[in-house]
């Protein structure tokens, strides 16, 4: 008897949920139109292991995100989902509201506008530093126009703009091998803003610079998110502290604690994970 | 670093000087062999044009490689199919200028054909008789089979040693597939006994002069192409992909086409250098296809410095230079300096020639700038070094 | 026609006969030597098939020589005492050969020989005869060859022989092919329709190659009524000659894939463990090749009574031989090229030259003979498959190797520290393991297990300074096809690409086939460039 009316009440229980998953979706749909970024229950395991668990993520135009996480909490992974390096196993992500990134490649999504800064700095190291910029620089990816390209004065006076603002000026002619650690993160950095995207990923870009750097680093940044999307992730608190944006914390593939940087710096389960093992 | 650095600037003075060493080359020795009386002093006999004008072939070859594996960072083990290829289409219109000449004095069908009682003439023989139509599938037969391999490749990402490995197999199978009678190439003899071309006999001094000047000026060209490739910003891209190829990808290129256009390119022009080798040589059989022959091409640009544009030329020419005279008096010692060589290179001059010379020459020009840099020193390698994403 | 055919026929009884005859293993020969004698008097032919069927009663198989040389024309009487030789020769001088023991006994002149002459009807006893004396012999090896001679050579006119034999046979293996002989020699007699069916019927069931031209030479003689019946018997023993055919097709893949097994494993620790692109891999093999060579050699010329024992001891030599030099390789080379596979690729090749070079200058640029030892010589018969003994030991063998060598890398202490120092060189310098010695050591061991399979290729290749080039390529595309890094992956590519290349053959021919084969893993790589089994994860991304 007690089978029967477990049968019978199944059907109107799935039913009741579809109903207001319906309504639910709308509501999604419309504050997904409002994101540069969107994720949603997105998961990933490499050979059973899972570096991202249901995570979700929305990231507001023009919008500054710091994300911070201990090690192994899927930071750079989510990076990778984001620009189609990793794909997704399920879950939504999408670009400017519209575009579904799980269904485009590397190069697709970096001319759609998301560019990335690598942890471990990763500039053309045959180059100099003048020529890494002018292969990041906007424009046609085309192979015919790679042939056929010359450069001409706006180009000119973008890269020495942008050798300006990351101080590199006077490396110009350098080989990007000879750079310093602190001077190619820079020069990704330059890479990034050549590129022109709408979204910046940063991933820990004050590692190995000293403190001076670090601060010019984050004013760096602040400039930059002034008319850029922009997601750093970082380790250094006092860095992260500088940019004066929301935080995200990630722990094991989700997200455990969003806010102001006191506020999830205050929240005891990020202590715990920070301190507490 | 070196070569972006070199194109730019330094190296385009050496680059012309390179451009009219080959063409004066290309119009002295020839000029030479049949303008001066045997007796002179300064005659050059016709064996030596006959080799140098095969080293120049090599050349080309060579240079074709450099293309792929010193700027784009693929090592080619199959090159030589291309070189090949090229050389069996010329070696097709050639066969059809026989005409009725043959032993059996077939009016269209060639020989080889004749012994095997075929009736007709097989389709992809048709339009050999005419020149332009060989030298258009000089070109594009191996570069067809490039783009085809090279789109299957690069695209599923493919890459350093897995890449070498088929594209060793790719020749393996082509060359097991040209010794086949039934293939219509002649099988195991390849072609050869050619009589004409473009109407002049393959043997007459003159045709042979006219060969060679062919062959320098189309080394000349590829000199040319090459360079402007590599100044371009394709050219940087080249290097780029070769360095960092999953960078490219983040800032919006597509790595798979930056090389694919270069195998392609470099295909093309491999298959000009075997068509150009095969009138001068007499034959083509399937023995250029095997997997040592392309592996030969390697060190010929290992030897002159890969990434560099005069270096495989150097290399090339060097090498077959000392394969020729070694051969002339020891030649069960030629295995063991080939193996040598290949060992001593990748050891001690991973450069190659030219490529230590630029280093020396911009140590010294350093020194003499007063702008000593320390850093110069640990200057990664021009060579390719498969790089980890991340 | 007839007649030739039982000549024939006869002849190949005898000559069965003969060869299983252990020679000097009979018994007392004086019954028969006294019932021989009696073919020389001379008495007519009635007499002499009187004579005939004396020599019959002895029951001495020996004696089906002296008949078959009777129904020849070879048998003669010496004049001067009568006694019966068979003769050979032309000319004057004529050799005398002992119609017992087959040996010639001296050589005499032709005045002195007087020919016993044979009619027809003589011929017919003695093909009779033969058959009841082959028949009837008391080994029932004797008697199952004689009765396969039989089946092959199919006569009508045996038949009453078959059916006395029958009478008689007691052994179940003579009896079935006796009345397979008989079902045979039915099908060209002109018996009667059902007989013939009943036949047909009796062969489809022997089944194989014979029964198949049995069956099909039948067809061509038989009558419309016959035809059916043979046809849709013929179509069955073509069914089950191609699950046999198919059969052979695995059988020759397992051998072929054996052969790439061996040739590939080495490779598989040398690239598929330590990442290092060795092309001179096939010449570790070519050198284990002539290892073995220079093993048997000194055998053969030293102690040729233990020649068999030759391959047991170049095992391992060769593996001593190829490691070293693989060490050697290691040391000197390899190991400073770590981390440049591109490199690596091209100086191995050079090595790969001088050490082909090398061998070409001591030993010259022929093929060496190595010749195989009796317990891989010959073949067996299982069912229609036909398998050589070599290739049989090499399948067996390239199974034990790959166990081995599992064992080795999963429950040794040698593989346990190649595995961690593959897996993170730096964890494992921390942890005490001596790095460079382990490099060493796996690359001697990939090495070493290549100049093992040399002794084994040995046996079915050509030994030249070429013997490994041959392998490298293949090598590689089974270590590539079934992943890297993972031994039982090699142990599936090179069976499946084995067996992929024996089932091409039939349709497209060698070459062609294996010209497939190598576009087939062309475009696998393509699609799955880590092979079928491959390792995931970050590290391998690298
Ligand atoms: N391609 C991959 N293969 C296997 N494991 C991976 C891969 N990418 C990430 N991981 C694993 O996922 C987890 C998250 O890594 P990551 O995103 O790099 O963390 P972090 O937050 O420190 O950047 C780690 O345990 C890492 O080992
Ligand atoms: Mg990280």
């Amino acid at each position: 008897m007690n089978d029967m009316a477990m049968i019978e009440e199944r059907p109107l229980a799935a039913k009741a949920p579809q109903h207001a998953a319906l309504t639910e979706r709308e509501v999604q749909e419309s504050r997904r139109k409002e994101t540069i970024l969107y994720l949603d229950g997105v998961s990933v395991s490499f050979d059973g292991f899972r570096a991202i668990n249901n995570l979700s993520f929305l990231l507001g135009k023009g919008e500054m995100r710091a994300i911070i996480g201990p090690n192994g909490a899927g930071k750079t992974t989510m990076m990778d989902i984001v620009t189609g390096k990793t794909r997704p196993d399920e879950g939504e992500v999408f670009f400017n509201g519209t575009v579904d990134l799980t269904k485009h490649d590397e190069p697709a999504i970096a001319t759609m506008g998301i560019g990335r800064k690598f942890q471990k700095p990763t500039v053309f190291e045959g180059h100099t530093v003048e020529d890494n910029l002018a292969l990041a620089l906007a424009g046609s990816r085309s192979i015919l126009a790679a042939i056929f390209h010359r450069r001409d004065a706006e180009e000119e006076a973008r890269i020495a703009e942008i050798l300006d603002t990351i101080r590199l000026t006077h490396l110009r002619d350098a080989s990007a091998a000879n750079l310093s650690h602190g001077q190619k993160q820079w020069l990704e950095i330059g890479m990034l803003l050549a590129q022109d995207p709408k979204v910046l990923l940063v991933d820990e870009p004050v590692a190995g610079m000293t403190d001076a750097e670090t601060e010019e680093t984050a004013r760096l940044l602040r400039d930059i998110a002034r008319d850029h999307s922009v997601v750093v992730v970082e380790h250094d608190m006092g860095f992260v502290r500088d940019l004066g944006v929301k935080v995200t914390c990630l722990h094991e593939g989700s997200v455990l604690s969003e806010g102001s940087i006191d506020n999830v710096s205050s929240d005891p389960k990020v202590v715990e994970v920070y301190l507490g093992r | 670093m070196i070569v972006g650095h070199l194109l730019r600037r330094g190296l385009n003075r050496w680059i012309v000087l390179s451009l009219a060493v080959i063409l004066a080359i290309g119009i002295a020795v020839p000029a030479l062999n049949l303008l001066l009386p045997v007796t002179h002093p300064l005659h050059v006999p016709t064996y030596i044009v006959a080799l140098f004008g095969k080293y120049l072939c090599y050349a080309l070859l060579a240079l074709s490689l450099d293309l792929v594996w010193g700027y784009v960072g693929i090592l080619s083990l199959g090159h030589g199919a291309f070189f090949a290829l090229g050389g069996y289409a010329m070696g097709m219109y050639l066969m059809r200028q026989i005409g009725p000449r043959g032993v059996y004095g077939d009016p269209v069908l060639p020989d080889f054909m004749v012994f095997l009682n075929w009736q007709e003439l097989p389709w992809f023989w048709y339009g050999f008789d005419r020149f332009w139509f060989a030298a258009l599938m000089v070109m594009v037969v191996p570069g067809l089979l490039a783009f085809i391999f090279g789109w299957f490749a690069f695209r599923s990402r493919v890459t350093g040693v897995y890449l070498s490995i088929i594209t060793q197999a790719m020749t393996y199978a082509l060359m097991l597939a040209f010794f086949r009678n039934n293939m219509g190439f002649g099988g195991n003899n390849g072609l050869t006994d050619f009589k004409d071309i473009l109407g002049y006999s393959v043997q007459a001094g003159e045709t042979r002069a006219a060969l060679f000047f062919a062959s320098a000026a189309a080394l000349a060209l590829g000199v040319l192409f090459v360079s402007a490739l590599g100044a371009s910003r394709y050219g940087k891209l080249m290097i780029a992909v070769r360095d960092a190829e999953a960078r490219t990808r983040f800032i919006g290129y597509r790595p798979e086409y930056v090389k694919l256009f270069a195998f392609v390119a470099a295909a093309v022009m491999a298959g000009i250098a075997g068509a150009l080798y095969v009138p001068q040589v007499g034959i083509i059989n399937p023995g250029e296809f095997a997997p040592a022959n392309s592996i030969e091409i390697v060190v010929w640009t290992a030897v002159g410095g890969r990434g560099t544009i005069i270096g495989p030329i150097i290399g090339a020419i060097l090498v077959n230079a000392g394969k020729s005279w070694l051969t002339g008096f020891a030649p069960e010692f030629w295995l063991f300096a080939l193996g040598g060589l290949f060992v001593a290179v990748t050891l001690f001059l991973p450069k190659g020639i030219v490529g230590t010379a630029i280093d020396g020459w911009d140590g010294l020009r350093r020194m003499r700038d007063g702008k000593r840099r320390e850093r110069g020193e640990d200057a990664p390698l021009t060579g390719p070094q498969p790089e980890a994403a991340e | 026609m007839v007649f030739i055919r039982t000549i024939i026929a006869i002849f190949l009884l005898v000559f069965t006969a003969l060869l299983a005859l252990p020679a000097g293993a009979q018994e007392d020969d004086s019954a028969l030597r006294q019932a021989i004698s009696g073919l020389g008097a001379e008495k007519g032919y009635s007499k002499l098939r009187q004579a005939i069927d004396v020599v019959v009663e002895t029951g001495d198989p020996r004696g089906a020589r002296v008949l078959d040389a009777l129904a020849e024309g070879d048998v003669y009487r010496r004049e001067g005492d009568g006694a019966v030789f068979i003769v050979s020769g032309r000319g004057k001088e004529r050799n005398l050969i002992d119609p017992v023991t087959s040996e010639q006994v001296g050589t005499i002149a032709k005045s002195e020989l007087k020919k016993v002459r044979v009619n027809n009807s003589v011929r017919r006893t003695v093909r009779d005869a033969i058959g009841a004396l082959t028949l009837g012999a008391k080994d029932p090896d004797i008697r199952l060859s004689a009765v396969r001679t039989m089946i092959d050579n199919p006569d009508p006119d045996s038949l009453d022989v078959i059916a006395t034999a029958l009478e008689r046979e007691g052994d179940d293996d003579v009896r079935t092919a006796l009345e397979q002989a008989r079902a045979a020699a039915i099908l060209l007699s002109d018996a009667a329709v059902p007989d013939k069916v009943a036949a047909i019927e009796t062969i489809r069931e022997m089944g194989g190659q014979e029964a198949l031209s049995l069956l099909v030479r039948a067809r061509n003689a038989a009558g419309a009524e016959m035809r059916d019946a043979t046809e849709a018997a013929i179509a069955s023993v073509q069914k089950r000659l191609q699950y046999w055919s198919l059969g052979q097709n695995v059988w020759y893949g397992l051998s072929l894939g054996s052969v790439l097994l061996l040739a590939a494993i080495g490779l598989a620790i040398t690239f598929g463990v330590m990442g290092v692109i060795n092309m001179a891999h096939g010449e570790m093999v070519m050198l284990g090749a002539y290892t073995t060579f220079m093993v048997q050699e000194i055998m053969r010329t030293s102690f040729p009574g233990m020649l068999d024992w030759s391959l047991p001891i170049a095992l391992p030599l060769a593996f001593l031989v190829a490691g070293s030099v693989g060490f050697a390789m290691e040391r000197g080379v390899i190991r400073l090229l770590y981390g440049r596979p591109l490199e690596t690729l091209l100086a191995t090749w050079g090595i790969s030259l001088i050490l082909q070079q090398t061998v070409r200058t001591i030993f010259g640029p022929t093929n060496r003979e190595v010749s195989n030892p009796s317990y891989m010589s010959g073949a067996f018969q299982l069912g229609e498959l036909s398998i050589t003994w070599n290739r049989l030991w090499i399948v067996v063998f390239a199974l034990v190797v790959f166990a081995v060598l599992l064992y080795a890398m999963n429950r040794t202490s040698l593989g346990l520290k190649m595995r961690a120092v593959t897996q993170n060189r730096r964890m494992a310098a921390a942890m005490g393991i001596r790095t460079p010695w382990v490099d060493a050591l796996t690359f001697a061991l990939g090495s070493g297990i290549a100049g093992i399979a040399g002794v084994a290729l040995s046996q079915i290749d050509n030994v030249s300074p070429n013997l490994g080039q041959g392998y490298i390529i293949d090598s590689f595309m089974v270590v590539v096809f079934g992943g890297v890094g993972n031994l039982w992956g090699t142990l599936i590519g090179a069976f499946s690409l084995g067996i992929a290349n024996k089932f091409l053959e039939p349709f497209a021919g060698a070459v062609l086939g294996k010209i497939l084969v190598l576009v087939f893993i062309i475009l696998f790589i393509q699609k799955r460039p880590r092979g079928l089994f491959a390792l995931k994860g970050r590290a391998v991304e690298a």
